[in-house]
């Protein structure tokens, strides 16, 4: 059995060999060759569309406020707060913790959190909050709209959530944090916890016009005192429901590609891969041409978009994730099913740079999967493999804020780019 | 199960394939000759016949004539190899461990010796990377291309010996071409593209090797002084047949005749002188290789001196040295490269009955070198054969 043993120890060393491997160029039976092509709108895609009205402001579960910001647009943040507590719990005179339900209220705060990235706005400005007197409906309020149901249309009294009944202004300066507070009476913080109240709700707005703010949170902190005298305590009640309207709503894009924005825009095209490159020079020297172009051959392929200004209004103020999937029925857009990511996670993430100042810029989306598919032209479950494309938001919707791209028919359409490689066939000796 | 038959499983579940690359030369032609010789053998610088005794071994089918009782074996064959370009643009260092030949031998009816065995022929196992910097879309990538050639040639060897008399004893033995090699060539990009979305690019095939070969030869003793033997291999076409999705094409190539000589003289009682030579003019194969390779007349000889009555702890243990050189068929750069080595090593018999041998190991060590005008390689190379007879 020792013998044995002398066995493995050998085949062990068998496993940890190195095989022999020199750097020496001439080992190779023959070097790649790999070029980048491009291809014209014209010579691969076709069917571009923008779709809108993807999603609605509620699902962002955050709050815009904005006045005459661009020249036009006008924003404000409507809140409902969670219940207040009405007991809390004290220290009596004799050092015990009790329950106190005797509580009298004696005035309070709301604290609203912007995020100073995600917010445009120069300097100090001043906020303003109400209370509103209509009932609305947190999924369906628009800036016309209280309510827009199936069941129920019912618009404000007037547009924007209106009359505001102002309760308290505060100035709000980005560069002494990123809060502002609203100090209230106790009339105020009553009209915010009384849940027999189907108005029930704060409105924030802004009086300084050019600023557009991104609010990320909002609280409710009321000041009560306890049934011993000498106790103050502070409550604090969460949103449970923020949301935000706005005026006007971005109109369709006339010859451009338009991603993001809430509701949001989709852009679709269909997509037909060459099945046969005879270009550049450089690729037919190596290898000759035509080369079929494969899966296999094909390491990169990437949509092309030039970036293009968006308007002001909804001009991104912080990065935008964008991605593509694929459209599985084109005869169904917009509500056609889509396909699982193929960049996923943020997506392709693009500064607010590119669509403003930096317009014209090329933005690649890496779509190598998606061509591979269309060229192994395996079916799967029977399907033939998806020649559209719908471009999106990677989470959507993500803000208000949309992404521009110069569209067909002008000289700064969409292009197809591959890296592709291609050797001659690995022979024997 | 008894421990012999437990040793014999395990002698073959250790075999893990007949091939590992050992050498830079197997990039070259067919790659190349990876001898399936046992330990004993390589300490003698042996060429493969014309020693004394019984061995299973494709190059002297004769030899198998001499066992009494069913015997197995297995071979296991580490390198350590230092190598260097000619023009010094690159040296390193790399290892292996292969196992060229594994057998068993049964003697049958009317003293006929049955043998299987299953050996190494060509080893065409070698990588190569080149690193360089390419330009996509004007701007400068860089980009790392490597090649894989993995696989070589192996043997399936059925054989039938008999000896004639005391004096003499014949062999035959015909071989089955198998095994497959893998080539494959990739490129990887690295800095310039966004390397998570650049993927690489691969090509290649695989191929099925097939053929066959038929080796005859036969032994004579002179008296109690002198053993010599001789044999003859005659091989067909070796067939390489691409796999349906390889890029390459099929390809046959001609075998060349092998021809081995090889005696020894007794000096005195329990000293004895061995000598090999063998000849093989692989050119007939030039046809068949692609523009660049070539191959030549390949001729090796070998020498030793065994002393049989040395011992260690009580147990016998042979000590042999030994001097190789043997010719490489196909040359990296043209030339003919050679292999030269000094070997030394030992038997041990770790059962013994009498005269028969019932378990024992042969360990060879070579210190030796290869070298064409292109490349040059230092090598220490190791030789374990463990046998076991009677079971």
């Amino acid at each position: 059995m020792a013998m044995l043993l002398g066995l493995a120890v050998l085949g062990s060393a068998a496993c940890a060999e190195r095989t022999p491997t020199s750097v020496d160029p001439d080992l190779f039976p023959g070097k790649p060759t790999s070029v980048a092509v491009s291809l014209s709108w014209e010579e691969f895609g076709s069917n571009l569309k923008v779709f809108g009205g993807f999603g609605d402001v509620s699902e962002l579960g955050e709050g815009m406020v904005a006045r005459s910001f661009g020249g036009v647009l006008d924003a404000r943040t409507l809140v409902r707060f969670t219940v207040l507590p009405t007991s809390a719990s004290v220290t009596d005179a004799t050092g015990t913790s009790v329950t106190d339900t005797l509580l009298s209220l004696q005035g309070g705060r709301v604290v609203a959190f912007m995020d100073t990235t995600g917010s445009v706005v120069s300097g100090p400005v001043t906020l303003e909050l109400g209370a509103l007197r209509q009932r609305w409906h947190r999924a369906s309020a628009t800036w016309s709209m209280a309510v827009d149901t199936a069941g129920e249309q019912r618009p404000w009294t007037e547009p924007g959530a209106g009359p505001l009944e102002r309760l308290a202004t505060a100035v709000w300066d980005p560069s002494r944090g990123d809060s502002v507070v609203f100090f209230l009476d106790s009339t105020a913080v009553k009209l915010f916890r009384d849940t027999s109240e189907v108005a029930r709700g704060a409105l924030l707005g802004m009086l300084t016009p050019g600023a557009r703010l991104k609010v990320d949170d909002v609280a409710l902190r009321a000041t009560v005192r306890a049934s011993r005298a000498d106790t103050l305590l502070e409550l604090t009640s969460s949103w449970e429901a923020l949301t935000f309207l706005y005026t006007p709503e971005a109109g369709a894009p006339g010859d451009g590609l338009r991603v993001g924005g809430v509701p949001a825009w989709r852009t679709t095209l269909d997509l037909a891969v060459p099945a046969r490159l005879t270009g550049p020079p450089s690729l037919c020297a190596a290898v000759g041409c035509p080369v079929e172009l494969t899966s296999g051959r094909v390491n990169y392929a990437a949509l092309v978009l030039s970036s293009r200004s968006t308007d002001p209004a909804f001009r991104p103020s912080d990065s935008l994730g964008v991605d593509v999937r694929a459209v599985y029925d084109p005869s169904a857009l917009p509500k056609s099913p889509l396909g699982a990511a193929l960049i996923g996670g943020y997506g392709k993430m693009m500064g607010p740079g590119l669509f403003g100042a930096g317009e014209g810029a090329d933005v690649e989306i890496p779509i190598t999967n998606f061509v591979r598919a269309i060229l192994q032209a395996d079916t799967v479950a029977g399907f033939p493999p998806p020649h559209s494309l719908a471009i999106l938001s990677a989470v959507e919707p993500s803000s208000l804020a949309f992404a521009s791209f110069w569209g067909v028919g002008t000289p700064r359409a969409p292009r197809l780019k591959l890296i592709v490689t291609t050797s001659h066939s690995v022979e024997l000796p | 199960m008894t421990g012999r038959a437990a040793l014999l499983l395990g002698m073959l579940l250790s075999a893990p394939g007949p091939l590992l690359g050992q050498s830079l030369f197997n990039a070259a032609g067919l790659g190349s000759p990876s001898e399936p010789l046992d330990g004993r053998t390589r300490a003698l610088g042996g060429v493969g016949i014309g020693l004394r005794g019984s061995a299973v071994l494709g190059s002297d089918p004769a030899a198998a004539a001499f066992f009494t009782l069913p015997a197995g074996y297995l071979t296991a064959q580490p390198s350590w190899v230092e190598f260097e370009r000619s023009d010094r643009a690159e040296e390193g260092t790399f290892r292996g461990t292969r196992f060229p030949a594994l057998g068993i031998a049964y003697p049958t009816v009317h003293s006929l010796v049955a043998t299987l065995a299953f050996e190494s022929f060509l080893d065409q196992r070698y990588e190569a990377s080149d690193p360089s910097t390419i330009t996509l879309d004007g701007n400068p990538v860089s980009v790392q291309d490597d090649f894989v050639s993995r696989g070589g040639v192996s043997q399936l060897r059925l054989g039938l010996a008999r000896r004639l008399g005391r004096r003499a004893a014949v062999g035959l033995s015909a071989a089955r071409y198998t095994g497959s090699l893998t080539r494959r060539v990739q490129r990887t990009f690295h800095e310039g593209v966004d390397t998570t979305s650049v993927g690489a690019f691969q090509t290649g095939g695989f191929w099925g090797y097939s053929g066959a070969s038929v080796t005859g030869g036969a032994s004579l003793f002179l008296g109690n002084v002198a053993h010599l033997a001789g044999s003859l291999t005659w091989s067909g076409a070796l067939d390489a047949t691409a796999s349906d999705d390889s890029d390459g094409a099929s390809r046959s190539y001609d075998i060349p005749l092998q021809l081995r000589l090889g005696a020894t003289a007794v000096l005195a009682p329990g000293l004895s002188l061995s000598a090999g030579l063998a000849r093989a003019d692989w050119s007939g194969v030039d046809d068949d290789l692609r523009a660049g390779a070539s191959a030549g007349v390949v001729s090796s000889y070998g020498f030793g001196v065994e002393l049989s009555r040395a011992s260690i702890l009580g147990r016998s243990a042979p000590l042999r040295l030994g001097y190789r050189k043997t010719d490489l068929p196909f040359g990296l750069a043209g030339g003919k490269p050679t292999e030269t080595a000094w070997t030394g090593g030992l038997g041990l018999n770790l059962s013994q009955v009498g005269e028969l041998v019932r378990a024992g190991v042969d360990l060879a060590l070579e210190r030796g070198e290869r070298s064409d005008s292109a490349l040059s390689e230092k090598f220490w190379r190791g030789t374990l054969t463990v046998r076991v007879a009677g079971f």
